[in-house]
């Protein structure tokens, strides 16, 4: 299977704090990677170097490649801006823009792009929302208030909003710590779905999930890379001690 | 750091560890029975039906324990191995009831050659001692017991094969003959069960899957 | 039992000095909307509407020409002063923390804190000394009034928008500009605009720096460089005069004055009642 991210050499910095130490790993194209760890491990940071959203942080610094289709997009003639509408962002807390309908908010993306078509629009609010599998649940109003849907309902209303734009990558921090179980299940059913055709990239501090929902499972422990691989050998028989002694539970 | 995991597994391993204590001791008798005369079929008996009982209580407490818990890594390996092996000994049990019948049946080895005799004596040992390496590595999931087990279950191969040739070679009485094979047999069986639970603690401790046999 | 009956009787004489405290801060009030609306209401008649200041010995006349400029001037003003407190409200919001951002939020602090025939006379130095008693210098010192009510505002107001959404605008791929004005702004928009509503109702009635740069004017508006009738002076001019009809436009004035000031507020208040 092909690469879609080949990270070499990325360090991270807030301010004097080195917060991601060398990192080399390479991400599969249409798969599912989860990234795991304990609190302050830097996998927040992690992904957020992947979209290059850690640089908007006042006092922070990232050196090293991350290529993607073969560009580096740390490269000095790389527009952010565009690096992010190919490599959406769904976080932790669900946060549809307030004041903004569920239309409005899916809609967003494509007409701050210069998108005045409403047939356009239109088709591309319901491929978005019938891909985030909202779509038959807000379909009688759209026009109603996003904050007004539940917290399982405004997560997905935020994957709709970023896969509006059309992304090849969807990176996640956390999308269900602060769901109920039956919200989490749906978004978890709906992650391996579009795996089929979106690289997916998670940050999950409950493994269970990682081992449920991921293809691979990246373990990172204060900033370093512990083990990378296949999620059904890192939780059947993982190669390094540190590895097998937080999966355990055996840290602290 | 202690989980509440901990509690549950070491209270599965002991239960191991008694059935291994036992099963040793059903081979044992029924052993005894078989070569010296000795009558000992219901107290075998009784051994091999606790040993069934245990073994279905660990399997029950197993998938408690991945109800639960959900175990990854190395507490997967152990709760997977642990059910195997509580089957192993049970196993153990089932042959020590077989080889005790052959002498409530056809009364054992009684009156049979000497080199019959001793030939049996002598895979006993062999295969008591490979039963007590297992119950040993088993205790402190200690690979390098397991991995010597390898040796002996081939020396007991051996042993079966060149007994069935010698007696066809040598021929005996039918009751002799009967008998000395079934015990052979079943012993080379206990052997390779041992074998088994060696490869199980070799699984928990490294995650390898090897074949000892 | 007595420790208890004790702190009952307690309880109640600070709630009794707790309601006094309270009426007795309500009661200038209310005496204040009292008296000019009794006395105001019976001046109110349509002529009171249509009518521009009546000359000396005229008998009867209206307020129409006050209003008109009173719309005017604040008018005027709100096109400088709500553009440049808005910008500046937005650049303290939105553009990071520096020795600049420091320096203009002082400026802002001490700017509110100048009393505002200061802001009058400043406005008469720098605009009626070149174009004389105008219009446009009563703007200029009631925008320069309201840049830091609106500034302080703004910026409040786009703080109160939570970080997670200036990222999930800019996560999507859009640019810094366009995640500001249109996500930020348009989520903040009804504290903003009840900002500026409130800013324009503390102009509205203010009343020593226009007499300082603009003056008393009896006529209709006639001309930027030209001063403009203004309810607050009127107030100020006729409320001392001899003639009878002049008092009655005064409290007249006065009344409307309130009831548009009372007004502005309580569609601010509406407007962030309708926030949820």
């Amino acid at each position: 299977m092909a690469v879609k991210f080949d990270i070499q050499n990325l360090n991270a910095w807030f301010g004097s704090k080195h917060v991601l130490k060398n990192i080399n790993m390479k991400i599969e194209e249409n798969a599912v990677t989860a990234i795991i760890g304990p609190s302050g491990c830097g996998k927040t940071t992690f992904i957020r170097c992947l979209n290059r959203m850690h640089e908007i942080t006042p006092g922070s610094r990232v050196s090293g490649k991350v290529i993607f289709n073969g560009v580096n997009i740390y490269d000095n003639g790389v527009d952010p801006v565009m690096v992010r509408r190919k490599i959406g962002m769904v976080f932790q807390k669900p946060n549809p823009f307030p004041m903004m309908s569920v239309y409005d908010n899916v809609a967003i993306g494509l007409k701050l792009n210069g998108v005045r078509d409403k047939k356009t629009l239109d088709a591309a609010v319901r491929r978005s929302l019938e891909l985030a599998n909202l779509w038959d649940e807000v379909k009688d109003d759209l026009k109603k208030s996003g904050a007004s849907l539940s917290g399982g309902q405004q997560q997905r209303l935020c994957i709709a909003r970023a896969l509006a734009v059309e992304p090849e990558v969807l990176l996640m921090d956390e999308p269900c710590s602060a769901l109920d179980p039956i919200a989490t299940a749906k978004i978890e059913a709906l992650i391996r779905e579009l795996a089929k055709n979106y690289t997916i990239v998670i940050v999950t501090h409950n493994m269970q999930q990682a081992a449920r929902v991921s293809d691979y499972t990246a373990f990172l422990y204060l900033g370093e890379l512990i083990e990378y691989g296949a999620t059904k050998q890192i939780f059947e028989n993982p190669k390094h001690e540190l590895t097998e002694k937080y999966l355990t539970g055996k840290f602290g | 750091m202690s989980r509440i995991i901990d509690k549950d597994l070491k209270e599965l391993s002991a239960t191991l560890y008694r059935m291994g204590e036992l099963a040793h001791r059903a081979v044992l008798e029924a052993l005894i029975e078989c070569i010296e005369g000795k009558e000992a079929h219901e107290e075998v008996r009784e051994i091999a039906d606790t040993l069934v009982a245990m073994a279905d209580h660990v399997e029950d407490k197993a998938f408690e324990l991945i109800a639960r818990f959900q175990p990854v890594a190395s507490d997967l390996r152990t709760i997977k191995s642990y059910m195997k092996i509580a089957y192993d000994f049970a196993r153990f049990g089932r042959y020590a009831l077989d080889i005790s019948s052959i002498n409530k049946q056809i009364g054992g080895l009684r009156g049979c050659e000497e080199w019959i005799n001793s030939y049996v004596k002598r895979m006993s040992e062999k295969t008591l001692e490979m039963v007590r390496s297992s119950i040993e590595s088993l205790k402190s999931h200690n690979t390098q017991i397991a991995e010597k087990i390898s040796e002996r279950e081939k020396e007991v191969d051996k042993m079966y094969f060149e007994f069935i040739d010698d007696l066809i070679k040598c021929g005996a009485t039918i009751k002799c003959a009967v008998s000395s094979v079934l015990i052979i047999r079943y012993l080379e069986r206990i052997a390779d069960h041992a074998a088994y639970i060696c490869e199980s603690i070799i699984y928990i401790a490294t995650g390898r899957k090897e074949v000892l046999r | 039992m007595d420790h208890h009956k004790f702190r009952v009787i307690k309880d109640r004489l600070i709630q009794f000095l707790v309601y006094l405290a309270l009426f007795s801060a309500l009661i200038p009030l209310f005496s204040i909307l009292y008296e000019v609306g009794a006395r105001g209401f019976s001046t109110i008649n349509i002529e009171f509407f249509i009518k521009p200041t009546p000359t000396v010995g005229e008998s009867g006349g209206g307020v129409a020409n006050a209003i008109q400029g009173t719309l005017i001037t604040i008018g005027l003003a709100s096109l400088i002063g709500v553009p440049i407190g808005l910008m500046s409200g937005i650049f303290l919001s939105e553009y990071g923390e520096s020795k600049l951002s420091v320096a203009i939020r002082f400026l802002h602090d001490v700017l509110n804190g100048v009393p505002s025939i200061v802001i009058g006379v400043f406005a008469y130095a720098l605009i009626t000394r070149s174009i004389g008693f105008s219009v446009t210098a009563a703007a200029f010192a009631l925008a320069v009034i309201m840049i830091p009510i609106v500034t302080r505002t703004t910026e409040e107001a786009l703080k109160l928008v939570p970080m997670s959404v200036r990222e999930a605008a800019i996560a999507l791929g859009i640019p810094r500009w366009k995640t500001t004005i249109i996500v930020v702004l348009s989520s903040a928009k009804k504290a903003i605009v009840t900002g500026i509503l409130l800013s324009i109702a503390r102009i509205a009635g203010e009343s020593a720096p226009v007499l300082v740069s603009m003056g008393f004017w009896r006529w209709w508006f006639a001309g930027l460089n030209r001063p403009v009738a203004n309810l607050a002076l009127n107030v100020f001019i006729f409320a001392t005069s001899p003639f009878e009809n002049w008092v009655a436009l005064a409290w007249g004035s006065a009344l409307i004055l309130i009831l548009l000031v009372l007004g502005i507020s309580i569609a601010a208040r509406v407007l962030i009642k309708g926030r949820y």
